[in-house]
């Protein structure tokens, strides 16, 4: 049995659905991440489990024990909120022992728990100031301050690195990490940012309009998207998502992309997934990462099915540790991620490699998987 | 009313470009401007004030602008202690005592009320709560007369209970005392203002940390209490301010509910002074003893202006 | 799935015994909001009910109960011009029609005239615009008393001139039964003008500076400024001065009362002194009330959309 189930969970305000039918389950110790564009109903979910919004059917167990109907302070919780919520009349030590002082903790063992709270965070010399006089990475402490002293079976982190600035939200989420590691406590997490959902999660629920996409680790979910919505929402840059066509050639299944004022490429498939059969003849969805567009010399030395051929460039982006090389398929731009010293122009045609071992695809009518 | 008539000019000063620079000439129109208009406002609080510290003689015979040219606080005193109300003469200081004892509850009353109702109808919205904001804000609109004779039979009804009460029990517990009606009526219609003052403050006050007090394990009150009123200065001052200035004022209810005798508020005595037709008018007395009736909403807009503003503003335009 | 069932029957008796306290507690918002709303409902929407009631009715002194049809509300309308002086009601109306135009149109005009002039960057704003708006924190009977003084062909402005020289001015409308109105006017607008002035400006300080910026730069002078591009972006506060001032116009008692006590033969009333008038000092009770229910339609014409289009504006 799980740490955290949830089964069926529905929620419905009127007649809008917000969650249609939500399974999920989290491991002891787990770090869930709950990742989609907005509305798509990630805090929501968040704050049922929270007990701040009612759920219309299904459960909500924490240690096999129902809690959907308990008031939010009964369900052993803490919570993280994006603008942190810290009380603003209340002094960064009021702000953490205020939940102690609501259950009726004495004065002398709040102090003891503030105390031990502030060691680990390092903002000890923060106890006597009010929110207003922290800065944004001392109020992302305090609030982590305020979730850790009740010391929790689960975490729940609403957006909790937003309010941030690049450089510290990855200092942040590095701390976050961190903690979870020392702590072992079991943590779900709500973020629109699927970096932040890659590093940090143990398990990772994709959702799009109420539903959970795809479930998973951050690498299944990565390397073996369920569908078009998963691998265009997953990883930056994006995955080349390629209008192409399925071919025969001899006794092999081949993809072909047409190109701008050129003859098309054929790339061979050597262990195309068998569902792909049915599909010659059909358009199709060619979905190939950026990583897995690359120089020749680049390319994944083991990988057991590459494809080289010969691309017009667009656009060329050097990003530093990496340069994008902007070239065009089946009518839509598509991105290759090159070495930083490759030596290629705009304007000019490159042999490109297609690693196609990490090739998917997918059925533009269903936007399902082709396995 | 020259003042009243001006303001065609700056059109015409934009077309002079020639000659002294017309940036100038702009900016002295403008101030000039600006200047006649202040006199224009300040000159019936500088006539009253002048005519208050002069005799009787000299408002007679002087010009009514000129500086008094014996000053006398007698007016002053004279308003305070002996002028005649109706046919009572010892001044205006018991009414003005009335208003203190009819304002003060009837504004604290009347703000708690609103800061809870703002409260649930921002952090505790159910069904149907817009629609109860909705018919609560409605009411600050209506006209009173609409309300005035219905309150009034009510008011006496209370009144002839309350005697009843006095005869068997001993005590009326207030009911028909006319500061005590006044203090009720000013809180049934001001609850739609207050309410709305909070409600808009409350409406922008974050979610999120009624939810992290949940969490906590704060009650529905623990919040209000804990959470909610210590951040709620700044409206609390304008929504008192507001209240403060619109029950002091409040001359309709006044007359209506405590229209006679030694019960009546600032406002009514004010006027029983100045539009009283026995004995020989002093204009002097009437000027000091308008400006006692002014003077406690005036102290208040010198020394809080900005939330006396404030208060209009959030009472004219929601949020 | 056996299990979830297992576990929803051994916890079915605890959760029933926290749900009279838990539903205690989710009522509690309500309980809290329900006296302020009974209040409302009760003396608000009851009394008014009460008052329409009362209109039907032909009470007089004291409230009679059996309804006697539109009476007053025919009396009312029966009452014309014809008679000499003109009924005390149609004067209202037309009082009504007077000074609301007068008082909102020029309360308008003139406070975005000053809050325009207040907006050049004025050195000494902190000084001017509090004694634009202080009229504002006093109450009508005070400015009624000061007007009066100040209006007082024999005691001021009218002597104060013929003192310094210039004796053929007159200015006598507070005496004079046809002009009365008009200085209940000038009382409205010295009280509330200033606080259109501070509504105004602070719709100008609103205004996106990039947008008059830019404006600039495509080669609007200050007077196009205005025109085109800054009164039209005011557009919500006219609506909202309008409301402002129209309900201060409808609801206007006190400033008649102290600045003309009626006006000769009540030349100044407005429907609020006709109602007062009527109902408690000519005991005419169902004749006030009618007059009282057509006041509040007239707020009503005008409010009720204006607060629909407002609770509208954020559905919830």
């Amino acid at each position: 049995m799980a740490f955290l189930e949830i089964d069926g969970l529905k929620k419905r305000f009127g007649n809008v659905e917000i969650l249609k039918g939500i399974d999920v389950e989290l491991e002891k110790g787990g770090f869930l991440v709950l990742v989609g564009p907005s509305g798509c109903g990630k805090s929501t979910l968040l704050n049922t489990i929270a007990g701040l919004e009612q759920i219309t059917e299904g459960e909500i167990r924490v240690d096999g024990r129902a809690i959907n109907d308990l008031h939010p302070s009964k369900r052993d919780i803490a919570m993280v909120f994006q603008s942190y919520a810290l009380y603003p009349n209340m002094t960064v030590a009021g702000n953490i022992s205020f939940g102690m002082e609501m259950r009726g903790v004495p004065a002398d063992e709040r102090q003891k728990a503030i105390d031990k709270v502030a060691k680990v965070l390092q903002i000890g010399h923060l106890l006597n100031r009010k929110p207003s006089q922290l800065s944004g990475g001392q109020r992302q402490r305090v609030a982590m301050g305020r979730a850790l002293v009740r010391d929790p079976k689960l975490f729940l982190f609403d957006e909790p690195l937003s309010n941030l600035d690049a450089k510290l939200r990855v200092d942040m989420r590095i701390e976050i990490k961190r903690l979870h590691a020392t702590t072992g406590t079991t943590i779900v997490y709500v973020t629109h940012d699927q970096i932040e959902a890659m590093t940090l999660a143990t398990k990772i629920a994709v959702m799009r309009d109420g539903e959970v996409q795809q479930f998973g680790t951050p690498a299944e979910i990565y390397n073996n998207p369920t569908n078009l919505f998963v691998a265009d929402f997953m990883g930056s840059p994006a995955m080349n998502l390629i209008p192409a066509t399925i071919a025969t050639k001899g006794n092999a299944l081949s993809v072909v992309l047409q190109r701008e004022a050129r003859e098309p490429i054929t790339l061979p498939m050597a262990n195309a997934p068998a569902g792909l059969s049915a599909f010659q003849g059909k358009p199709i969805i060619f979905g190939v990462r950026p990583e897995a567009l690359t120089d020749p010399e680049g390319a994944e030395r083991n990988a057991s099915n590459i494809a080289t051929a010969d691309l017009h460039i667009e656009v060329v982006e050097p990003a530093g540790s990496d340069t994008f090389a902007v070239t065009n398929l089946g009518g839509k731009p598509v991105v290759a991620r090159l070495r930083a010293d490759a030596n290629i122009q705009p304007g000019t045609s490159t042999p490109l490699a297609f690693n196609l071992t990490k090739a998917v695809f997918f059925d533009p009518a269903t936007e399902h998987r082709i396995r | 009313m020259s003042a009243v008539a001006t303001p065609s000019r700056p059109a015409a000063s934009q077309n002079a470009s020639s000659g002294m620079s017309t940036k100038t000439l702009n900016r002295i129109v403008i101030y000039g401007l600006l200047a006649l208009f202040a006199v224009f406002y300040l000159m019936p609080l500088f006539v009253m004030l002048v005519t208050s510290f002069k005799t009787m003689d000299e408002i007679q015979n002087g010009n009514m602008l000129a500086l008094p040219r014996a000053p006398t606080f007698d007016p002053w005193l004279k308003a305070w202690g002996e002028t005649c109300v109706g046919l009572t003469c010892a001044g205006i200081k018991g009414y003005f005592w009335n208003s203190i004892k009819m304002v003060v509850p009837a504004v604290l009353i009347s703000t708690m009320l609103g800061a809870l109702n703002g409260y649930v109808l921002t952090k505790w919205r159910f069904r149907g709560s817009t629609l109860v904001f909705g018919l609560m804000l409605f009411a600050c609109f209506i006209p009173f007369q609409s309300v005035l004779l219905p309150m009034a039979t009510i008011l006496g009804s209370l009144g002839r209970f309350g005697v009843t009460l006095q005869n068997t029990v001993g005590t009326s517990f207030g009911l028909g005392n006319p500061t005590v009606n006044l203090v009720f009526v000013h809180v049934v219609y001001g609850i739609g203002f207050t309410t709305l003052f909070f409600r808009n403050y409350y409406e922008a006050f974050p979610n999120e940390l009624i939810k992290a007090a949940q969490v906590d394990g704060a009650s529905f009150f623990q919040i209000f209490r804990r959470i909610m009123l210590p951040n709620s200065l700044p409206i609390f001052v304008v929504t008192v301010i507001y209240q403060f200035t619109n029950i002091w004022n409040d001359f309709l209810f006044a007359s209506a509910y405590a229209g006679t005798g030694d019960s009546m508020p600032m406002t009514v005595a004010l006027n029983n002074v100045v539009n009283t037709s026995t004995g020989v008018v002093e204009y002097n007395v009437n000027m000091a003893a308008a400006m006692i009736a002014a003077l406690p909403t005036l102290i208040v807009y010198v020394v809080a202006g900005r939330y006396f503003v404030r208060g209009l503003m959030a009472g004219a335009v929601k949020g | 799935m056996s299990s979830v069932a297992t576990t929803q029957i051994k916890l079915t008796p605890e959760r029933s015994r926290p749900s009279v306290r838990a539903r205690l507690q989710d009522a509690l918002p309500k309980i809290v909001l329900a006296p302020s709303f009974a209040i409302t409902i009760v003396f608000v929407y009851g009394f008014i009910l009460w008052t329409v009631y009362l209109s039907f009715t032909n009470s007089k002194t004291f409230p009679s109960y059996v309804i006697t049809g539109p009476r007053a509300y025919l009396r009312l309308w029966g009452w014309t011009f014809d008679s000499d002086p003109p009924s005390s009601w149609y004067t209202s109306i037309v009082n009504m029609g007077i000074f609301g135009f007068l008082y909102i149109a020029i309360c308008l005009a003139l406070g975005l005239f000053l809050a325009i002039l207040l907006d050049q960057k004025i050195r000494g704003e902190g000084v001017l615009r509090p004694i634009y708006l202080y009229p504002m924190a006093l109450s009508f009977i005070v400015t009624g008393v000061a007007w009066k003084w100040f209006l007082d062909p024999g005691l001021g402005l009218e002597q104060t001139l013929h003192q310094w020289g210039w004796t053929s001015f007159h200015f006598d409308w507070i005496k004079n039964k046809d002009f009365v109105i008009y200085t209940v006017v000038i009382a409205g607008v010295w009280q509330a003008s200033g606080f259109i002035m501070a509504m105004f400006l602070a719709g100008l300080r609103g205004i996106d500076g990039e947008i008059m910026k830019a404006a600039q730069i495509d080669g609007a002078t200050t007077f196009q400024l205005y025109r085109r591009i800054v009164i039209p972006l005011l557009r919500p506060i006219f609506l909202s001065a309008f409301i402002v001032l129209a309900h201060l116009a409808i609801k206007s008692y006190d400033l008649v009362v102290a600045l003309t006590s009626g006006g000769p033969g009540g030349s100044a009333w407005l429907p609020s002194n006709f109602m007062y008038e009527y109902t408690f000092k000519r005991n005419e009770m169902a004749v006030g009330s009618a007059s009282a229910v057509i006041m509040l339609m007239t707020i009503v014409a005008i409010i009720v959309p204006y607060l629909y289009s407002e609770l509208r504006e954020k559905p919830r």
